[in-house]
């Protein structure tokens, strides 16, 4: 909401500087976004007048001047072709920034300088209208009245000092949304009065119950109709105080019956309505519901289709106004109105948000009713605005106003214990303060007890603070005058703890292990399109409304992000990538229950990404590119890191979406994620020209499977005892068949079994495969004896050779 | 015998200082020192010496033998630190091998520092699905149907009365809907925006919520916590101020501002020329609210807060676009 202060001192003493006012309002909850001085625009702007005019000697379009500004005078080339001597013009020096450039297509603003036109110095500009943004006149100079003080700066020759504030006024104050609200919160903080405009109407002695009768159909949606009738009205643009008034907030001047109930509007916060008279059948409003689709044109020359629960005024056979939103083209003021029916209704907030939303329809009236408005408010304003039309439209009032109010709306009727204000706020605040700041804002006390232990007051909220209904609405409003900052800073000296031990945070230390691997953590956006989302689930969730199509579904992996922020950063130059995000991933299934809702499920994912080189260029190192067992080694020795073991790894016969090479992880049987190598036809798709290995893994599965609560194992007093075994098995044994043999008759005796020599070769017979293992033995009750790592060792080897067909190399 | 020894021990010290390679200190070794060497042979002819002077001699002759195994190690010690300096003379200005790098995401790293900070304050930390009902996102936080406070929060739907939360706080009410007061929790996660996206604003973001219910708890307490969060994060010298503000879930509400810590209160482009940074919103936790969980508003008292937390990393870090969190361009990441 603009605030203009020049306005704001109409209705109410200020004394303080505009940041001083800004700070107060601030701290009352009426948040100054912004400062603007008007006048700053017109800065290197002063009037002129043009003393002499000379033809450019060699362009016959431009003329050489010499313009009087005040101390000093200046040649300046001029373009306009109703320069004349004599004139007083506005003036743009060296370093003014005119408003609107009329050469650009889009009018951008643009500094003056010192500049040669064809030979010919120029210092400065005399402006059109268009350039100072007064007007859309753009064919000539604007020329000034003819006594204006040549040498006065501009913004003080066209009253531009004001100061606007931008404030932002949250949606529970709709009081706010006018000066006179923005004046009453002055006035209270400043302990001032405020001073409202008299409104006085001369009535003529015709009545306007002959020409005009009114009925509320819909008592519910609309509590109150009141209507004034004008006639005799000259329509034309309005004087220059008024436009003035309604650009300074950004409000567009359109003609003096529309300007009026606009300024009417910004000045109390009352929207009113002006209706053609002429074009109402029979003289009659008609407050109800619409019928469903009935069509309707707007006044912004759209046609709506309404429904049965849109509000309209209508006459005696249509609709001629969404109530509380937007007119009608049908009852619109023209140039040739001569008689309006001047609306000044209460309509239901519920009502009017709904209708504005179905309509996407937000206008300055439908924003104050939806918040608010005051019903008891329509009289002022209904008054407020005859006379500002009487003086300024000329025309005559016809005697009386048809004010349908059936049910009188009271303020809210509140009980405040000052023991719950103590309790809220923290501290204690004396009753006769608490009155004292409740008097200020209008809020009526209508009972104070006097009893002993009843620290009871009963108060009236008044009916343009809407946002008044219960105890702790009054006890905010005493904190919010009492200051926020005068509520001292208090911390309890003792803090109640969990009972529970802290459990750690496990996803933090997973991170701290990725970053130590030396991988980066990415945080990508949720949403993908509904194409990729079907890539890894036949369930996604659908957003109705996303903001473009490539963010209509929830993602279902978190894969196609890591990659496209892979392309992203080798197409940026960085081409060794490792990374990782821990995210959500989300599915609607109908036959799966969520944790929280019924269809819906979140999973927690970590997704790892590495691309590029495996190893850090190096000047002795050959480099070379990463493969499924970079990734696969990253996964284990994140297992062991989170002291996860019967891990499994299940090469996958089936094809992905993505990718290949798959490998199953498992832990004891049960599926905890999937790691490959992306498909070469989907790296092609995403753009990436090099190897990308990945892994997918479910978070919630493994925190649920790792061993959080780590407990201290006693280590073994005794001696290892190391033996390798190497042996040649045929190429279709696989490695993991030949640990299992080891483990399974390792006995309790085997701890740990390495792989540390693969060959291949003729030597060996171009079938077969040479592995070499070292195996770890140990007790943890005593020193192992040779003859009892010999038991074991033999009876592995025994069974390698029976089982696998080993060939135990000595 | 005398002159013998002392013959020797010259010649040894002669030919010491010509021996340039541990092959030729070899043979000096094999010369005086071996077995066979000048030395141990000198030693063999004590016995033929008369017993009267064969102490004295035995005593030139081990001053003899020090004097020549000393010779020989200190020579030996040289040639081998020549030696194995020569095998080192590469090139030592190469580069070293590098292991690769690991970054933590900003966002992350400010979250953990918040939490850090009320854990300390004995706060614990609670979680909620992103995907929402309108229920607890909306209803149960005091936002009536077509109220117009539901404006200030741009929504996601994804049917008519489920939605992608807009905020941290309809986890409160499942929080408190499982457990009776005291409850003292965070709540991080994250939160989406029906919004354009530009440098200021984008589609999803994340906030920490915070809450605290029990007996007798204040606006005065409100602000002692969140003072002493602010001096443990940004410092305890910052300035601070507490301004009203509307949330419907809290009354009564507010803004928390510090100190622009950019130009020290005096004014700039970030702090819009205010001098103060808004870090948060907070406010008293509204009886409807206490309510709708079926906690005695006369009972009970509570206050809530909220912060974005790319708001506060951008602020700290002099980040200007946050878009630019979610790119993930390394060259970025790696600067934190
Ligand atoms: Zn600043």
């Amino acid at each position: 909401m603009r605030i203009s202060l020049n306005w704001l001192k109409q209705y109410v003493e200020i004394n303080q500087t505009p940041e001083e006012l800004a700070h107060s309002l601030t701290m009352l909850g009426l948040e100054v976004e912004s400062i603007e001085r008007l006048g700053d625009k017109y800065n290197n702007f002063f009037v002129g007048k043009v003393v002499n005019v000379q033809k450019h000697p060699k362009a016959d379009k431009l003329t050489v001047c010499q313009v009087d500004v005040g101390e000093k005078t200046l040649q300046i080339v001029c373009g306009a072709p109703n320069i004349a001597e004599n004139q007083i013009v506005a003036v743009g020096l060296e370093g003014a920034i005119v408003p609107k450039n009329q050469h650009d297509p889009e009018g951008k603003p643009f500094q003056l300088s010192k500049v040669s036109l064809r030979g010919t110095e120029s210092n400065g500009m005399i402006c059109s209208e268009y350039e100072l943004d007064l007007g859309e006149d753009k064919d000539g100079i604007l020329i000034l009245k003819i006594n204006a003080p040549i040498g006065t700066p501009l913004s003080k020759y066209l009253d531009l000092d004001d100061i606007i504030f931008e404030i932002g006024v949250t949606p529970n104050r709709p009081d706010a949304l006018s000066h006179i609200g923005i004046a009453r919160e002055v006035a209270t903080i400043q302990n001032k009065t405020i001073s409202l405009p008299v409104t006085k109407v001369i009535e003529d002695t015709a009545k306007i119950s002959s020409k005009v009768s009114i009925k509320i159909e819909d008592p519910d949606n609309c509590p109150r109709y009141s209507a004034r009738l004008l006639t005799d009205l000259k329509i034309k643009s309005s004087p220059e105080w008024l436009k003035q008034r309604l650009k300074s907030i950004d409000i567009r001047s359109v003609n003096n019956i529309v300007d009026i109930t606009n300024y009417v509007m910004m000045e109390c916060g009352h929207p009113l309505h002006a209706f053609d008279y002429d074009k109402l059948e029979q003289g009659m409003i008609v407050i109800k519901c619409a019928e469903e689709n009935q069509p309707f044109i707007t006044l912004d020359h759209k046609e709506r289709k309404l429904r049965k629960d849109t509000l309209m005024i209508c006459d005696s056979h249509k609709p001629i106004a969404i109530a509380g939103v937007m007119g009608g083209e049908n009852s619109e003021i023209t140039k040739d109105t001569k008689t309006i029916l001047l609306e000044s209704a209460y309509f239901l907030p519920r009502s009017i948000r709904k209708t504005s939303k179905h309509f996407s329809l937000v206008s300055d009236a439908s924003q104050r009713f939806e918040r608010g408005a005051d019903p008891n408010g329509t009289i002022w304003a209904i008054n407020r605005a005859a006379q500002l039309i009487q003086e300024i439209a000329g025309g005559k009032v016809l005697n009386g106003i048809i004010d349908v109010y059936p049910k009188i709306v009271e303020g809210e009727k509140v009980i405040l214990r000052l023991s719950k204000l103590i309790e809220i706020v923290g501290i204690t605040i004396p009753k006769e303060m608490v009155i004292e700041i409740l008097s200020k804002l209008s809020i009526k006390v209508i009972d104070i007890s006097r009893r002993e232990n009843d620290d009871t007051i009963i108060v009236q909220t008044p009916t343009f603070r809407p946002d008044l209904q219960l105890e702790i609405d009054i006890i905010e409003e005493v904190a919010r005058i009492y200051g926020y900052d005068n509520i001292p800073v208090h911390q309890a000296s003792l803090i109640k703890f969990s009972e529970n031990a802290p459990i750690k945070n496990q996803i933090s230390e997973m991170k701290a292990h990725f970053i130590g691997a030396g991988m980066s953590e990415i945080i990508t956006n949720s949403m993908q399109t509904i194409q990729t989302a079907l890539l890894s689930s036949p369930h996604p969730v659908q957003i109705s409304n996303p903001i473009s199509r490539d963010m209509e579904s929830l993602r279902t992996s978190l894969l196609p992000n890591m990659l496209e922020v892979i392309r992203e950063n080798i197409f940026r130059g960085t081409t060794l990538v490792r990374l990782f995000e821990f995210g959500n991933i989300y599915f609607n299934n109908p036959y799966i229950a969520g944790k929280y809702l019924k269809e819906y499920q979140e999973v927690a994912m970590l997704t790892i990404g590495l691309s590029g080189s495996a190893n850090r260029v190096n000047w002795d190192e050959k480099s070379r590119f990463y493969d499924i067992f970079d990734i696969k080694g990253e996964i284990e020795s994140f297992f062991e890191k989170i002291s996860l073991d019967n891990i499994k790894f299940i090469p996958y016969s089936t094809t992905n979406a993505l990718s290949e090479s798959d490998l199953r992880i498992e832990i004891n049987s049960e599926y905890i994620g999937t790691i490959g190598m992306i498909r070469k036809d989907v790296l092609k798709r995403f753009g990436i020209e090099q190897d990308v290995v990945f892994a997918d893994i479910d978070v919630d599965k493994i925190i649920k499977l790792a061993d959080i609560k780590k407990k201290f194992m006693s280590l073994s007093k005794f001696p290892s005892v190391i033996r390798d075994i190497a042996l040649v098995v045929h190429r279709t044994v696989q490695m993991d068949r030949i640990e299992e043999v080891i483990k399974q008759y390792g006995s309790e005796l085997l701890r740990k079994v390495e792989l540390f020599d693969r060959y291949t070769g003729e030597q060996i017979g171009k079938d077969n495969v040479s592995y070499a293992f070292s195996l770890e033995f140990i007790s943890s009750d005593h020193t192992l004896t040779q003859n009892e790592v010999d038991k074991v060792f033999n009876n592995i080897t025994k069974k390698l050779e029976q089982q696998l067909k080993a060939v135990i190399r000595q | 015998m005398i002159e013998k020894i002392k013959q020797i021990e010259q010649e040894a010290q002669t030919e010491i200082a010509t021996v340039q390679t541990l092959d030729h200190l070899e043979l000096f070794r094999v010369k005086y020192i071996a077995r066979k060497g000048l030395v141990p042979t000198l030693f063999d002819s004590l016995k033929t010496l008369e017993s009267s002077i064969r102490p004295e001699m035995g005593k030139h002759l081990n001053d003899l033998r020090n004097k020549v195994q000393k010779l020989f190690d200190d020579k030996k010690e040289a040639l081998e630190k020549n030696l194995h300096s020569e095998k080192e003379s590469i090139d030592l200005t190469l580069p070293g091998r590098k292991r690769w790098i690991g970054t933590k995401h900003p966002i992350t790293q400010t979250l953990d520092e918040i939490k850090r900070i009320f854990f300390k304050m004995g706060f614990e930390v609670a979680e909620g699905p992103e995907i929402e009902d309108d229920y607890h996102n909306f209803e149960a936080l005091n936002f009536p149907p077509d109220h117009p406070a539901r404006d200030m929060q741009d929504t996601f739907f994804v049917s008519d009365k489920i939605l992608l939360r807009t905020h941290t706080s309809p986890v409160q009410i499942r929080v408190m809907e499982k457990q009776k007061p005291p409850v003292r929790v965070i709540m991080p996660g994250r939160v989406y925006r029906n919004e354009a996206i530009s440098s200021r604003s984008y589609c999803l973001f994340h906030q920490v919520e915070g809450l605290y219910v029990d007996t007798r708890v204040t606006f005065s307490e409100l602000k002692g916590t969140l003072v002493a969060f602010a001096k443990q994060f940004y410092g305890s010298n910052i300035k601070f101020r507490f301004r009203p503000s509307f949330f419907p879930f809290t009354e009564p509400s507010a803004e928390m501002d510090i100190t622009c810590f950019l130009c020290k209160g005096s004014g700039c482009r970030v702090c819009k020329q205010t001098g103060w940074l808004e870090i948060l919103g907070c406010g008293m936790v509204h009886p409807n609210v206490l309510k709708n969980v079926n906690y005695d508003p006369d009972k009970y008292s509570g206050y809530a807060f909220g912060m974005g937390i790319e708001r506060i990393a951008m602020l700290m870090y002099g980040i200007d676009d946050i878009r630019i969190l979610y790119q993930n361009d390394l060259r970025f990441l790696k600067q934190f």
